[in-house]
């Protein structure tokens, strides 16, 4: 496995830390209530940003670049001013750190060490930076994971990954019900037609684009999109879902004379979600969590984002919900009235101008 | 790099800044430009062949974030901005709502981002009329203004320093240098030349409004757009073989990753890189100024960060302010508080802040019964001036008018269409379509049938009253990241706005009901729902002849100060009845020429 490392001008990547990192203010200001009283990452705006993924260009083609992306790993060292600052993990071979090297403004050093390497898309990595030799986890990386062996490393994921990160399996299949209640897919036809799109890609089609894409017919990768978005970017959310999940799971095993909600008939979930829009939910447990309609609320806003984002976030997976609109909106000729494909890079839309 | 010095440094690379940048780096002299937001390239320049920006709704209207300001009536809301939007943690603005209350808001900045707003913009480029410039001679002599009781509007309304006649060679240039299409046709503003490139064909959608607009005898004509269409040799420039893919909904609120959208960093400021052996423009992008200093009557230090935050300084011949209106009245009362003799030389007469101003801004949307295909559209199609005319407005009572245009690329794609279901403002985003808790299941299939690529709306852009009253201070206790306090916006609307916006409102309403089968016609404006203020942020350091009535003199230069000017949307004593960049960049133009006189042509 061999590090390809790639060359980016420093603006490129104060663009990405400047506003982020460069503050006087400690307070608490970006701590949703993801972080434990006194970590310093609560003190970040945005921390979920590092390392930075990007798009990936090979300077030939389109199809050759689309399968990777580029990760920056940035480390702020302005206040302990290190000597030497390397990276370290899972991408590439685990003895040979990868040395990050001090940005610079002006001619002068700005303090932020970094590094940009070449990933595979739908990927998971952990890593560690070493500083002056000294092994640390990323300071301002809000994600990390408890290995085998019970240390934690930090860990960042590449575009249109589909490892499950943040549910387990029974909270997956339970969301996907949930989900599938509050889209168009659960119409038969609709069904049909995003069964379609899955079953109309090759097989490289499927391993290069859309690997491993899980739950995919009836949530269009929904659950996939919540389940990364609330490892990174909206982690301080990523309760809500583990307490309701469960509080639903119980409910609806109850009301299921204690069988698998996940086979519950629509019924019982569409019962579910007019209760929860009123706040009053038989059997809730309202000291666990006070509001079932803000949960509603939550994954509404989730579930219409999964099901229509950018696939790279993992949810609208093989751009699924797209094509759906495409059919779906068809004028007297048959032409789309929803030609998302020319808008987008190749190979995922058919744009030849734009690259993604 | 401390004790360096410029002949001219520029705070804010937007709207205004670039103009005049742009003019005096051709003219040979060094400019350092400072702005706080990134430098995001285009595909076509960035060494590694990939924009910055992005294709991607997530990248346009980020994930969740909350307010966690204390002591604010909005803390624990959500809230969802691009990264090229400020956090509102870091660096919020602070309303006093209606109720008395203070709550935290992204109206009022544009974009922090080289570029500034220019880069999300929608690119609708009209010129003032030129009664916009004289509303104070047009409406001297009147008794009829509806909803004035107290001779408000008279006594509040100013002419500019400059007639439409003076400004008219720097829309040109303006239109010419930035890149712009559109026809004059039809227009109620009067070119001296017509550097407009030809529009792409509209949108079917827009032909509802087209019609509407014909059959009320409203001319129209293609909304003038800063989108090129053509290849743009002044700015080098080039467009796609197939012209038509120039069309996507990427459009407003997006940055443009191809810089086919006329941003002042595309149109204006990458071309000077190469100028002067590259030495002319000093670019120093994620830099935020956070203070002046004077001596006297000349500014004598530019105190920024640099992108590490690192405290410098900068001294200067010349001092432009440029960092939107808000943020530069801001950065002025910042320096005054720093420094009492500051203070008394920039608001001698208490009007720094005062007279801040946006759009009378409204208007009415339906449901059409044919669909289009709506993801192929640039920001607007159609747009008429009829309701600009002082015949019209006069006969309305109403002291002044409004451009009237359909928006085209609303709602185009899906998460679009969801994120400002109902929202009439950004603070509403995803709101209105949460809590329609009925879009679901069968109830989604009927959204989507109903609402996709079958909603068309038609806005207006119209003068605000002027207001001592409305007014940007420094808030008491909310301060930002570097521990400055925050921009307090304090605003309202006049009754002589309401009934305008009623009235706006109303035509716009025609132009739709009388534009074919449509149904569910509803309207309404900024100033009958519980939003604030439009994002169009003007006024607060008005340019005037008066010492005692403006901030800055004609020239934009600072009553009281040698070497210190304001040009972006600031110096407005009137807010104009189109949507504001252009005239923005035309000022900053002018002052450009102004500039040179001082630093020497060369
Ligand atoms: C979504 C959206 C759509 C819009 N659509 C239109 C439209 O269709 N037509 C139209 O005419 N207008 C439109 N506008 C408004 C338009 O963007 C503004 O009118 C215009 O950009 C204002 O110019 P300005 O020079 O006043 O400020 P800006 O262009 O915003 O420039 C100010 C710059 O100063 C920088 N800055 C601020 N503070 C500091 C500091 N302390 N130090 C250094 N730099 C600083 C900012 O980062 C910014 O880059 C739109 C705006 C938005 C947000």
């Amino acid at each position: 496995m061999k590090i390809e490392v790639i060359e980016k001008d420093d603006q490129y990547i104060l663009n990405h830390c400047t506003k982020y990192l460069a503050r006087e203010s400690r307070d608490a200001r970006h701590d949703f209530g993801q972080y434990a009283p006194g970590d310093d990452r609560a003190a970040i705006c945005e921390a979920w940003r590092f390392p930075v993924v990007d798009a990936h260009w090979d300077g030939a083609s389109a199809v050759s670049s689309y399968p990777y992306n580029d990760v920056t790993f940035v480390y702020d060292g302005r206040r302990a001013a290190p000597a030497s600052v390397a990276v370290l993990g899972t991408f590439g071979p685990l003895h040979s750190p990868v040395p990050l090297r001090p940005l610079v403004f002006a001619g002068e050093a700005t303090g932020f060490w970094a590094v940009t390497v070449r990933v595979p898309k739908g990927q998971v990595h952990t890593y560690k930076f070493a500083v002056d030799g000294a092994y640390v986890l990323d300071p301002v990386n809000p994600q990390r994971a408890v290995l085998d062996n019970g240390e934690p490393w930090s860990r960042f994921f590449t575009d249109a990954c589909t490892v499950p990160l943040s549910l387990s399996r029974t909270e997956r299949d339970l969301l996907g019900r949930l989900v599938r209640h509050l889209l168009p897919f659960r119409l038969d036809e609709n069904r049909r037609l995003i069964r379609g799109v899955y079953e109309s890609l090759d097989r490289a089609g499927r391993g290069e684009e859309f690997p491993l894409a899980y739950q995919l017919d009836d949530e269009v990768g929904t659950v996939n999109y919540i389940d990364k978005l609330i490892a990174r970017q909206e982690q301080h959310n990523a309760d809500d879902y583990h307490t309701c999940l469960k509080i639903i799971g119980e409910i609806l095993r109850s009301r299921f004379g204690g069988l698998d909600p996940a086979a519950a008939p629509p019924d019982m979930y569409a019962d579910l979600y007019r209760q929860m829009e009123t706040e009053k939910v038989d059997g809730w447990d309202y000291s666990r969590y006070g509001s079932p309609r803000y949960f509603l609320l939550l994954l509404r806003r989730h579930a219409m984002t999964g099901a229509f984002v950018h696939p790279k976030h993992g949810g609208n997976s093989g751009a699924a919900g797209w094509m759906y609109l495409e059919s779906r909106f068809r004028d007297a000729r048959d032409t789309t009235l929803f030609d998302w494909r020319r808008a987008l890079e190749s190979p995922l839309g058919h744009n030849t101008d734009y690259r993604g | 790099m401390d004790g360096e010095s410029a002949t001219v440094v520029v705070i804010g690379s937007g709207a205004g800044g670039a103009p005049l940048t742009h003019t005096l780096v051709r003219a040979g002299h060094r400019v350092v430009v400072l702005e706080k937001g990134p430098l995001l390239r285009t595909q076509a320049q960035s060494p590694g062949g990939l924009s910055d920006f992005k294709r991607d709704e997530c990248f346009a209207t980020g994930s969740e974030k909350r307010i966690t300001v204390q002591g604010v009536a909005n803390t624990g809301e959500s809230f969802f901005s691009s990264h090229v939007e400020p956090d509102l943690n870091d660096e919020p603005h602070v309303y006093r709502d209606s109720d008395g209350r203070d709550r935290v808001t992204i109206e009022g900045y544009t974009a922090q981002v080289v570029g500034g707003g220019t880069q999300l913009y929608g690119g609708v480029s009209p010129r003032f009329t030129p009664e916009d410039l004289r509303l104070a001679t047009l409406n001297a002599s009147r008794g009829d203004l509806r909803d004035d009781p107290g001779g408000d509007v008279r006594r509040e309304a100013r002419d500019w320093p400059l007639d439409y006649a003076a400004l008219e060679p720097y829309y040109t240039r303006a239109e010419e240098l930035v890149g712009i299409n559109g026809t004059w046709d039809g227009q109620a503003k009067v070119p001296s030349q017509d550097h407009y490139q030809p529009p792409l064909d509209p949108n079917p959608i827009s032909a509802y409004a087209a019609a509407g607009m014909d059959a009320l005898g409203m001319r129209r004509y293609r909304t003038p757009l800063a989108v090129i269409t053509r290849d743009h040799a002044p700015s080098g420039r080039t467009v796609p073989a197939d012209a038509d893919s120039i069309k996507t909904a990427f459009v407003n609120r997006y940055g443009d990753p191809l810089g086919l959208k006329s941003n002042v960093w595309v149109s204006l400021l990458a071309p000077l890189r190469e100028v002067n052996g590259s030495g002319g423009l000093d670019l120093r992008a994620n830099c935020t100024v956070t203070h002046l200093e004077a001596d006297g009557p000349r500014v004598t230090k530019v105190h920024y960060r640099d992108p590490g935050g690192r405290p410098r300084t900068i001294s200067a011949g010349t001092v432009v302010v440029a960092c939107s209106a808000i943020e530069s009245v801001r950065l002025l009362q910042l320096s005054g508080l720093l420094d009492p003799a500051f203070d008394k030389r920039v608001d001698a007469n208490g009007l720094l802040g005062r007279y801040f101003l946006t759009h009378c801004f409204g208007g009415a949307q339906c449901i059409v019964p044919e669909r289009a295909d709506k993801s192929r559209t640039l920001d607007s199609d159609w747009a008429t001036d009829h309701c600009a005319r002082p015949e019209w407005f006069r006969a309305q009572g109403l002291w002044a008018g409004g451009v009237i245009y359909n928006n085209t690329s609303d709602g185009a794609l899906p998460l679009s269409l969801a994120r400002t279901w109902h929202a009439m403002d950004m603070d509403n985003m995803w709101k209105g379509y949460l809590y329609d808790t009925g879009i679901v299941g069968n109830g989604f299939e009927d959204y989507l049938e109903d609402s996709f690529g079958r909603r068309l709306s038609v806005a207006f852009m119209a003068n605000q009253v002027p207001q001592r009253e409305n007014r940007i201070e420094l808030h008491p206790s909310v301060t930002d990241k570097w521990g400055r306090p925050v921009a307090y916006i304090i605003k309202t609307w006049h009754p002589h706005d309401r009934a305008l916006m009623d009235t706006l409102a109303e035509q716009c309403r025609q132009i739709l009901v009388r534009g074919g089968d449509v149904r569910d016609v509803s309207s309404g404006s900024v100033g009958g729902s519980v939003v604030r203020i439009a994002n169009h942020v003007l006024g607060g350091a008005r340019f005037g002849t008066e010492p005692a009535d403006s901030v800055l003199d004609p020239d934009c230069r600072a009553w009281n100060f040698d070497n210190l000017y304001v040009t972006d949307g600031a110096f407005m004593p009137t807010s104009g009845s189109a949507n504001p960049t252009l005239t923005i960049e035309a000022n900053s133009f002018r002052v450009g020429d102004v500039l040179l006189d001082r630093v020497g042509r060369t």
